[in-house]
């Protein structure tokens, strides 16, 4: 039974088809409205979803120089694992599973992707893709420090004096208390979490790693037909998965009483996070070099997120 | 069912990849002025990929130079199945005015089946447009042939 | 019967030493026979010591030639084998069978093969007799065995470049632990009467510290520290484990630096008990965050893989030490499961290392490449390895790592001290930096493209492979079944280093301990709450399998090998632009130069720090050693 249960859980709700379906959604969204903020009209809604299903009917080559286990493997614990973490993120008030220090293993699982991306692009024998992988990782250790500040801050802020690395906890101190964002001493956290959101999904202008125009897609460069396809959902999904985690960190006080309501809700706010922290940033700002992204999370973000971190230490 | 969704996705998201075989520059300009908010190609979902590998549809512009002859066909066997090879412009079609120098090996048909052609020099946008919607619908027929 | 089996298995090691000397340097049947035979009857020895001691808790004594103490002092050398030291005892006999078994393949083509093994049994006998002893002369002699062997075997492939460089600068720096530690001793021995450590324990516990003990404290702290490699101690490890043979990098790093690791827990937790200072807690956690990170930015940079992997273990030892300064029962037990990990995958990633270097000759990463298509077997075992010290679930090191944050965390909490909360942050980021460096080596090793002189490179002898495929699974397992790891391993542990009244009872006599008013705290086991492993395990199967169906089921195409002077399908090359296919590796060098410019400044320093001067470095062992004594007559004033 418990299988049981945890099978739907991954599987449909909140898991595997649930995240896909509004990671791709949310995708569509965000070109629509990046597309409308150049004044062009933009493809459907739907476009992602046809880019997904084109590409699983295309060819998938792989190169001769490639590992086939390691390149074909990869997308796929890429997508298992985002999976995984939408377990752990309440969505309006349920979760699937939940422990006294899922933060760290949220932070954990987001890094899979990631690694998942860099090893499937090292594998394929490309040597863009070893400049690609150079700077994903890179990326990765630039928006990590700001990530695990904002953390600590929002626990320590929901835990007052005990630890509570706990989502649920969280959520529940917000129920009381009203939402996190509205707390002013976790507004520098907040401006942080969002510069971070778009650097884990790797939106312009934090797409250094998957540059197309210079480096040729980076890690993605060998990869075709469905292993690709599922890369791209990868990363539909990690929108979803990063403004979720947003909302519940920050906006997850909104309680109407139905759930079915409150997970509304919950999609709403995602919209309007990806609207404001990716949309907005794509359709205004160029890509970075990868060394002032560096020196751009690592002071000024994980700055911003300090400065929360010290303001709820001393008890505001 | 799930066949069907694939079949019908396969003209709606056509990604574009653009080679210049030698072009002179205009017929480039025309492309990318096709994916610019006046004429918006991105609205039938195109869209500039940055390797062969996640192409559909291959734009080669240019006369075919000898130089170029070897690279061309080499990337053109690594875009993946199915696959469409749109000529833009008189350059590749035949020559143009190039026709006859010793470096340019034009047509380009001699060496790869060529879907659409658009001819002009350079053609207009709307035309690059209509040319590229129906290599997207030759793409939907190639897929439905390789699937039946 | 049990209570002989430790000293046995000591004694049955250094016989072997000798027997190697005299009976097998010329032959090499004997040889082998005589270094397998001692080294795995220590190991069932110590193995069959696990039910007494970790199941039913009891503690093993034993006394050489049955000196038992007279009217309260003990006058004899005593083993005592507690929890803590059996922990430790199972790290090493691990470490060093596995070892062996993969020195008979690795070391074959090298000459002079009796020195080899004599050194070998001799260095596995003195860490093994190090962590069971109950005596700290009989320690200090053990580390003295431990530093010189160390030396004569990293100095071992003398024909090689560097090799007596190194083995000079651990012969200097060891040398200084060595006496620090003699002279914490020699104090001791003055203001106690006694050298054995629970009549120490139990003196200094109700008489309290004293100018003198405190100066024995830091200066053995200081010798301690000096054989677990923490920043700035670090200084010989790097070379010493590069150009040691690989078999003896693994040994180095794990069981030499956990000999270290085991002396600063001893002497802390139980002979001096100081750990419930804040002031102490606190200069032991600085130590080790600096070590951490230190050790991981220097990995950054290194072109070496076995130098890179050197830098990984002051840096994952620094994670240990930073746990155990907590002073914590949480602490305690991450710290333990956090030094057992490392010693689990450290060892598969140097055996990864040596496989490497056995095969192609060399462990530059700018001149590998492309070896997962050469090497599978080792390319699998790597990346587990790679993945556990970087602490990605399901893997050991994620639920040891986790157990860190959360002691480290816990502390801040508890103690409202914002340092803390900055070292769990330091904690994470540098789990990340790890991770990144990983990536380098699989990238500039495993994948990426295959130099034209490696296309001949062949998969290593199944000899060789066996010790990684044990390593690798005891990796998965322990993270796996972390629960039954902590009931059986790490709250003994943790519970007989926080509770010495039995520790000093079973060898003065029952009693003893209460006598002189040392009372007993109790722990509770760790609790692991957050996920249960087995149950996703199952689930991370079945999807996984279901998506790699989707992937497989859809039309996948795959080119042959390239075989040189033949013409191949273009289609299945990689994509250079158009142009033919070219070597063009991006190594292990040109990855991360983004981090590396906004870090100049840092490295720099850190570079001109790292001179390779051994004057320098004993310099910084002195200032260090004076440091730590300073903040501990300030501390225990």
């Amino acid at each position: 039974m418990l299988i049981l249960k945890s099978l739907f859980y991954i599987l449909i709700f909140p898991g595997a088809l649930f995240t896909s379906c509004f990671g791709l959604f949310l995708a569509g969204v965000d070109r629509k409205v990046v597309a409308r903020m150049q004044h062009r009209i933009g493809p459907p809604l739907r476009q992602p979803m046809y880019d997904f299903f084109k590409l699983l009917g295309k060819e998938t080559i792989i190169p001769h120089a490639a590992n086939k286990l390691a390149f074909l493997a990869a997308p796929v614990i890429g997508f298992v694992s985002l999976a995984l973490i939408m377990l752990f993120i309440p969505v309006g008030g349920f979760t699937a599973f939940s422990g006294n220090a899922d933060m760290i293993v949220i932070l954990y699982l987001i890094t899979i992707p990631g690694v998942a991306l860099i090893v499937g692009g090292s594998s394929s024998g490309s040597p863009y893709a070893g400049i690609g992988i150079s700077r994903e990782m890179v990326t990765m250790m630039a928006y990590e420090l700001p990530f695990v500040l904002v953390l600590l801050a929002v626990a320590r802020k929901a835990g007052g004096s005990e630890l509570a690395f706990s989502m649920e906890k969280v959520a529940m101190w917000q129920a009381e208390n009203g939402n996190m964002l509205f707390q002013w001493s976790m507004i520098p956290a907040a401006i942080a979490m969002l510069l971070v959101v778009p650097a884990e999904v790797g939106t312009q202008p934090f797409d250094v790693a998957e540059a197309e125009t210079e480096i040729c897609e980076g890690p993605l460069i060998e990869y075709s037909g469905g292993a690709l396809g599922m890369f791209k959902l990868n990363t539909a999904m990690k929108m979803f998965v990063m403004s979720g985690l947003f909302v519940s960190l920050f906006l997850g006080g909104i309680r109407t009483g139905s759930v079915l309501c409150d997970i509304i809700i919950f999609i709403v706010l995602c919209v309007v996070v990806t609207i404001i922290c990716m949309s907005t940033t794509h359709a205004v700002t160029a890509r970075l070099k990868i060394e002032h992204l560096f020196k751009f999370y690592w002071t000024f973000v994980a700055g911003m997120a300090l400065c929360s971190l010290i303001l709820v230490w001393c008890g505001l | 069912m799930f066949n069907k969704l694939i079949n019908d996705s396969a003209s709606k998201s056509p990604w574009l990849y653009h080679i210049n075989s030698g072009s002179c520059n205009g017929c480039d300009i025309e492309l990318v002025a096709v994916l610019t908010p006046r004429y918006d190609a991105e609205r039938f979902g195109f869209k500039l990929a940055g390797t062969p590998r996640h192409a559909d549809i291959v734009v080669v512009s240019g006369p075919v130079t000898s130089q170029s002859r070897e690279r061309l066909i080499r990337t053109l066997a690594q875009v993946p199945e199915p696959k469409c090879v749109v000529s833009l412009g008189s350059c590749p079609k035949s020559g143009n005015v190039f026709k006859g120098s010793y470096s340019v090996e034009a047509p380009l048909d001699n060496f790869v089946h060529v879907d659409v052609s658009v001819a002009g020099c350079t053609p207009k946008p709307e035309a690059i447009m209509e040319g590229l919607y129906k290599a997207a619908l030759i793409l939907k027929e190639k897929r439905e042939a390789m699937h039946k | 019967m049990i209570q002989h089996f430790p000293v046995l298995a000591v004694m049955l090691l250094f016989l072997g030493a000798f027997c190697v000397e005299i009976f097998g340097s010329k032959n090499e049947g004997i040889r082998n026979t005589i270094t397998m035979l001692a080294a795995t009857i220590a190991l069932v020895l110590i193995y069959a010591l696990i039910k007494p001691v970790m199941i039913d808790g009891e503690i093993i004594s034993y006394w050489m030639g049955n000196w038992a103490p007279v009217s309260g002092y003990a006058i004899g050398i005593g083993y005592e084998i507690d929890a803590l030291s059996l922990f430790f005892a199972l790290l090493v006999v691990t470490t060093f069978w596995l070892s062996g078994v993969y020195s008979l393949s690795y070391m074959a083509n090298d000459h002079h093969l009796g020195h080899y093994y004599t050194l070998y049994l001799m260095l596995s006998g003195s860490v093994l007799g190090l962590v069971m002893t109950g005596d700290v002369f009989n320690m200090f002699v053990m580390v003295e065995i431990m530093t010189f062997a160390s030396v004569a075997l990293t100095a071992f492939r003398n024909e090689n470049e560097g090799t007596l460089e190194a083995g000079f600068k651990y012969l200097v720096i060891g040398s200084m632990g060595s006496s620090f530690t003699l002279t914490g001793i020699a104090l001791i021995y003055g203001q106690c009467h006694t050298l054995n450590m629970a009549q120490i324990s139990a003196q200094l516990s109700c008489g309290g510290l004293t100018p003198t003990t405190v100066m024995a404290l830091a200066l053995i702290v200081a010798g301690f520290g000096v054989k677990s490699y923490i920043v700035p101690f670090h200084t010989p490890a790097a070379d010493a484990y590069m150009v040691a043979p690989t078999s003896i990098s693994m040994i180095f790093s794990g069981m030499v630096n956990k000999a270290g690791v085991y002396g600063m827990i001893r002497v802390l937790y139980i002979i001096f008990r100081v750990m419930d200072q804040s002031n102490v807690q606190m200069l032991i956690v600085l130590f080790g965050a600096v070590t951490m990170f230190i050790g991981v930015t220097m990995a950054l940079t290194q072109h070496e893989f076995k130098r890179l992997l050197a830098f990984h273990s002051i840096s994952q030892i620094g994670y240990v030490i930073t746990a155990i300064g907590l002073g914590s029962a949480l602490g305690l037990t991450s710290g333990l499961f956090h030094a057992m990990n490392h010693t689990l995958f450290k060892g598969l990633l140097f055996l990864t290392a040596g496989a490497v270097l056995y095969a192609t000759g060399t462990t530059n990463l700018d001149k590998l490449g492309g070896l997962s298509k050469r090497m599978p077997k080792t390319t699998i075992c790597f990346l587990i390895g790679a993945f556990s010290i970087s602490g990605l679930p399901p893997f050991n090191g994620f639920v040891s790592k986790w157990l860190v944050y959360q002691a480290t965390y816990t502390k801040a909490v508890e103690s409202g001290n914002f340092v803390y909360a900055i070292v769990t942050v330091v904690a994470l980021v540098v789990s990340v930096m790890t991770l990144a460096s990983f990536i380098k080596v699989t990238q500039a090793v495993f994948f990426g493209q295959l130099p034209a002189e490696l296309k001949k490179t062949k998969e290593v002898p199944a000899a060789m492979l066996v010790p990684m495929y044990i390593m690798s699974a005891l990796c998965v397992l322990c993270g796996i079944f972390y629960p039954i790891v902590n009931k059986y391993l790490l709250y003994p542990a943790t519970n007989a280093a926080l509770n010495v009244t039995n520790y000093i009872d079973k060898m003065m006599g029952d009693g003893y301990a209460a006598g002189l008013g040392v009372s007993n705290i109790e722990v509770a086991p760790a609790a692991f709450s957050f996920w249960n492993p087995i149950v996703w395990l199952i689930l991370f199967v079945v999807i996984f399998i279901a998506a790699f169906i989707v992937i497989t089921g859809s039309k996948s195409s795959r080119g042959q090998l390239l075989q040189p002077g033949v013409k191949y399908d273009p289609k299945y090359a990689t994509f250079f632009s158009g142009e033919e296919e070219l070597f063009s590796q991006v190594g292990g060098s040109d990855l991360f130069w983004g981090f590396k410019t906004d870090w100049k400044g840092y490295y720099r320093v850190l570079e001109g720090l790292h001179s390779g001067i051994v004057t320098d470095y004993a310099v910084f062992t002195v200032i260090a050693t004076a440091i730590i004594t300073l903040c501990m007559f300030i501390f225990m004033r």
